[in-house]
């Protein structure tokens, strides 16, 4: 556990050095792949290109709270509040890209379904994900930084709210769904996407992801660094006041 | 288990002598149906249809507002603290405000249901519908009590409750709706819905009895 706690680590060290450049050549590549690699779908034209960057942020979101759900388990479990900081910063992540997915959904939706918004199970659901994290958020900025007590109750609401996703997804869709059913993830032997528009796809998959993490990064850190800042803040009124 | 009984006896005190609380939800709760029965009278003659709607969502925000306080008054006077030292497990403490939340609402729940009875000339007293709204109402009472404890750490609760709180009842409501409106003749389609509400309910209450601890420990 040690010894792979400490390997973690030593890659994490490398972070400013590889992030920002993987992040930007995958980002790149995407963009080129989408737009002119990719062929143009027969029936739906152009505005199907927005899948490229739609479904990877679908995926990115439920990553980004997944790490919401198991950071927020460490919390209270080992009362780390490192740990909470990854949770924050996930929430965040999260939230933008589930924001992403509904905005490049309701513009794909609008010439293809003739609306932007439709109460389809798969539409309601992320909206409900989305408001979920969206109401973390709050409850995080309405709460002092430096107050466990209120990061263990987030941290529980976080577990409630990600638990909820399953029950959510079950009522929605014994409702009613509209959205298309998923063709990627299928055996390779069945896949129904051609071969061209899985590959970026899957380009587009790893540059999302890669944002995502140097993202959720980035957020850790700068809250990581203003604690720090905020600690010695306090340390230099004590030096002032003797 | 004596300790879990006095836990609840306390808290149904409590209920009977801050009962200004919970009875200005039950006002506003027979004040909103009979604004939403007015409203919706101005727009069409059948208003039936939309009456399990108006019930569950006057419902939930009649638990809300009924929910917030639960916790807050004992934390401001300091017992809370002191329940959190007595030798009883904690999820008691829990259990303790459930029950006394349940008993409000419920009884929030029937003035509602003798004034929609009233207003949408529909019989809302019977036995299958006393069992729907019965079980919904531990679904939602269970984790917005829950959730009431956030509120003590925070500011400006009363906004934050309901933001959590509706999102992760999504399924409670449809489950709750449609169930009602196969009870009332509504076209509701073919769900299992009352399996849903029961599911719902089980999940929150075990879930909540079982994150409660985790809560207030300090």
């Amino acid at each position: 556990m040690n010894g792979l706690w400490g390997r973690v680590a030593q890659v994490y060290e490398w972070r400013w050095v590889v992030l920002p450049p993987a992040v930007g050549i995958a980002m790149l590549a995407m963009l080129v792949g989408a737009v002119v690699v990719a062929p143009r779908e027969a029936v739906e034209g152009e505005v199907q290109r927005i899948f490229y960057i739609h479904v990877p942020s679908a995926i990115a979101a439920y990553l980004a709270f997944f790490i919401v759900f198991v950071a927020s388990i460490v919390v209270l479990w080992r009362r780390d509040m490192r740990f909470d900081v990854v949770a924050r910063a996930a929430a965040g992540v999260g939230v933008l890209f589930t924001a992403l997915v509904l905005a490049t959904g309701a513009i794909w939706g609008h010439p293809i379904w003739g609306t932007w918004w439709a109460w389809d199970a798969r539409l309601t659901s992320t909206l409900i994900l989305f408001l979920i994290f969206s109401g973390y958020l709050l409850a995080r900025s309405l709460s002092d930084v430096a107050d466990e007590q209120a990061a263990r109750y987030a941290a529980v609401f976080a577990i409630i709210g990600f638990l909820d996703i399953p029950i959510i997804n079950m009522s929605v869709r014994w409702w009613r769904t509209l959205h298309p059913q998923p063709i990627v993830l299928q055996l390779p032997g069945d896949q129904t996407l051609p071969q061209s528009m899985f590959a970026v796809l899957m380009i587009g998959m790893v540059a999302i992801l890669l944002l995502a993490l140097w993202f959720i990064v980035l957020r850790a850190e700068t809250e990581r660094v203003s604690a720090r800042l905020t600690e010695l803040r306090v340390a230099l009124d004590r030096r002032d006041e003797r | 288990m004596t300790g879990a009984a006095a836990v609840v006896r306390k808290d149904l005190m409590l209920l009977w002598r801050h009962r200004s609380g919970w009875l200005s939800a039950g006002t506003f709760a027979t004040m909103s149906v009979l604004t939403y029965s007015f409203a919706f009278d101005l727009v069409t003659d059948d208003v039936r249809p939309l009456l399990p709607g108006v019930l569950w969502v006057t419902f939930l925000f009649a638990g809300i507002i009924a929910c917030s306080r639960s916790f807050a008054d004992e934390v401001e006077q300091g017992t809370f603290d002191a329940m959190l030292l007595a030798p009883i497990p904690r999820t008691s403490l829990y259990v303790g405000k459930v029950v006394a939340n349940l008993v409000a609402l419920l009884s929030i729940e029937l003035a509602v249901m003798v004034m929609a009875t009233i207003l949408f000339n529909t019989t809302l007293l019977t036995v299958e519908l006393a069992a729907i709204v019965a079980v919904g109402t531990a679904g939602y009472v269970t984790l917005t009590t829950l959730l009431a404890t956030l509120g003590t750490r925070v500011r400006s609760r009363e906004v934050l409750l309901p933001v959590l709180a509706l999102p992760l009842l999504v399924p409670l409501l449809i489950a709750g709706v449609r169930a009602t409106g196969g009870v009332l003749d509504v076209p509701s389609g073919d769900g299992p819905w009352l399996l849903l509400l029961v599911v719902f309910t089980i999940w929150s209450a075990a879930g909540s009895a079982l994150l409660f601890p985790l809560v207030v420990e300090q």
